[in-house]
């Protein structure tokens, strides 16, 4: 039934320029290191000769938190946005499904616009690394690591937002939310590696990667669930 | 029991305290129009809410085709179509779009969307965004949307809200053709008296959240009773000699009205004023309008 919801989802999005946002992230973040690398490239490849590769992901690292955060709460508003322009959730609701599947849909198709933007990043981050030549000898793993663990370690932030826009019609309160978590994600780094908007970074840095994004993956599914009995018990107005 | 399409049993719902439907006790039979009339805020959308499931009664229950809604709620609405309030659309996407999108949840087959844009008449427009559409036809849209399961119950809230008297006209006899063509049980609200005259079979009247009326069109119709108006030349002393003979009269600009009055009782009155020398300018009956009936329950909630 979900893959019903899904597929209706997929065809309401359409035009609705979600999809170029979906591109304009992961985009964004090489463009930024093009730059930082085009600007300095001598300092920066003569500093850093050996691990050149490495260094170019750490880089990239700094922005995807902020990245992540902004693109969990665009995606999020916007998919509720699609229901709550004029009011559809009455129409969706009355259709003969679940209000779980529909619930269940929307994340899915959120996990779904996300994860095409942890790969463009993956993409963009080998195309970057051969373009600024740091040689054949591509980190893969460490690649895939840096695109997907930050995203799965940002579950929680997703779930929250997914159901906070989902259930106000007043969009102002989750994008805020939103918008503030991506910005003190930039600072917060050097508090507890515990805080829950350090998850993303600690998700690639540090030696306990997997554990953070197993954290977000559990604390998530929690968050899911909750939202999703909220969801099921709502008056729909 | 499963005669009824529909039979709601105490059904109430409070907001913060205030009940805005209380004690609801509707029955809608198979294959009719009901009519579900009742001023803005009476509580019919809250109703129609409950019926579709979007919100869960305080008290009481709901039972649609013979199932309690509560327990049975996917399986009931697969055959249920509905239209809530003003229309539900994807603005950017075509009127085909916005029905794919509903289609895929339903699993109706594909040809269904054509049919139900020939139904209300949408076709030619059909490729168009449908935020350039006018109201009517966004109305139509939600039409169409909840005849695209093929639904045996048909609810529509106030259907014809924000159209032009043709737009009305297409729709009252898009409605009239559910059951006769399709044997399809129709619920429409709606705040016009007239509205529902022209379309229901049976009325319910709902005020202040409880239902002050439920019978058929007929029936209301039969108490909106009929008067005489007598104008005289020297009505005061008419109606004083109208009372002597026990007769339910009252003075009102231009003349005298007589209630329950049977027609010997009028010949009788007419040839005693003809005798005593009064002048009998006119005599003519005055039937209440069905719309002043209607004020009157919605107005005092007594039944007539």
């Amino acid at each position: 039934m979900m893959l019903k919801a899904l597929s209706a989802d997929l065809l309401k999005i359409r035009g609705k320029g979600i999809w170029f946002l979906v591109a304009l992230g992961p985009v964004g973040v090489i463009a930024m290191q093009a730059l930082n690398y085009g600007l300095r490239y001598d300092y920066l490849t003569k500093q850093y000769a050996g691990r050149l590769w490495e260094t170019l992901l750490d880089n990239i690292l700094m922005f995807v938190p902020i990245a992540l955060y902004l693109g969990v709460t665009l995606v999020s508003s916007l998919l509720a946005n699609v229901e709550h322009g004029t009011n559809a959730w009455k129409q969706l609701l009355a259709l003969p499904i679940s209000r779980n599947a529909v619930f269940g849909a929307k994340f899915a198709l959120s996990v779904l616009l996300l994860a095409v933007s942890c790969c463009l990043l993956a993409v963009g981050t080998i195309a970057l690394g051969l373009l600024l030549k740091f040689g054949t000898d591509i980190p893969y793993l460490a690649i895939l690591r840096l695109s997907f663990l930050p995203f799965l370690a940002s579950f929680p932030a997703l779930a929250l937002m997914l159901w906070l826009c989902m259930t106000m019609k007043n969009q102002a309160l989750p994008v805020t939310l939103g918008v503030m978590a991506g910005v003190v994600s930039v600072f917060s780094p050097n508090l507890s590696e515990w805080f829950p908007l350090n998850w993303p970074i600690f998700g690639y840095e540090g030696p306990r990667q997997e554990l953070f994004a197993g954290a977000g993956l559990l604390c998530g599914a929690l968050i899911l669930l909750v939202g999703a009995i909220h969801f099921n018990k709502k008056d729909v107005d | 029991m499963s005669e009824w399409v529909i039979e709601t049993k105490g059904l109430s719902k409070r907001y913060r305290g205030r009940y805005a439907v209380s004690n609801l006790n509707l029955k809608i039979a198979k294959g009719d129009i009901y009519g579900f009339l009742g001023p803005n805020g009476a509580g019919k959308t809250t109703t129609i809410r409950m019926l579709l499931g979007l919100i869960k009664p305080t008290n009481g229950s709901v039972h649609v085709f013979g199932r309690p809604l509560h327990k049975e709620r996917l399986k009931v609405l697969r055959k249920v179509g509905s239209l809530v309030e003003y229309p539900s659309y994807y603005g950017h996407l075509s009127a085909i779009d916005n029905l794919e999108a509903i289609r895929r949840i339903l699993d109706a087959p594909a040809a269904r969307i054509g049919e139900v844009l020939d139904i209300v008449g949408l076709a030619k427009e059909a490729r168009r965004p449908v935020k350039g559409y006018s109201l009517g036809m966004k109305q139509r849209l939600g039409i169409a949307s909840a005849l695209l399961g093929n639904p045996e119950l048909l609810v529509l809230d106030e259907p014809t809200n924000g159209l032009d008297p043709s737009g009305i006209q297409e729709i009252r006899e898009l409605i009239k053709q559910m059951p006769k063509q399709h044997g399809i049980t129709v619920l429409i609200s709606s705040h016009l008296l007239n509205e529902v005259e022209l379309t229901a079979g049976t009325v319910g009247i709902i005020r202040h959240g409880e239902l002050v009326f439920q019978d058929t069109i007929e029936r209301l119709q039969r108490q909106a009773k009929s008067q005489i108006s007598l104008v005289v030349s020297e009505p005061e002393q008419a109606a004083a000699m109208m009372r002597e003979q026990g007769l339910n009269v009252r003075l009102s600009e231009p003349g005298i009205l007589l209630e329950d009055a049977s027609d010997p009782a009028i010949a009788g009155v007419v040839k005693r004023l003809v005798e005593r020398s009064h002048g009998v300018y006119r005599v003519e009956e005055k039937r209440k309008s069905l719309e002043q009936l209607y004020l009157q329950i919605v107005g005092e909630g007594g039944r007539p």
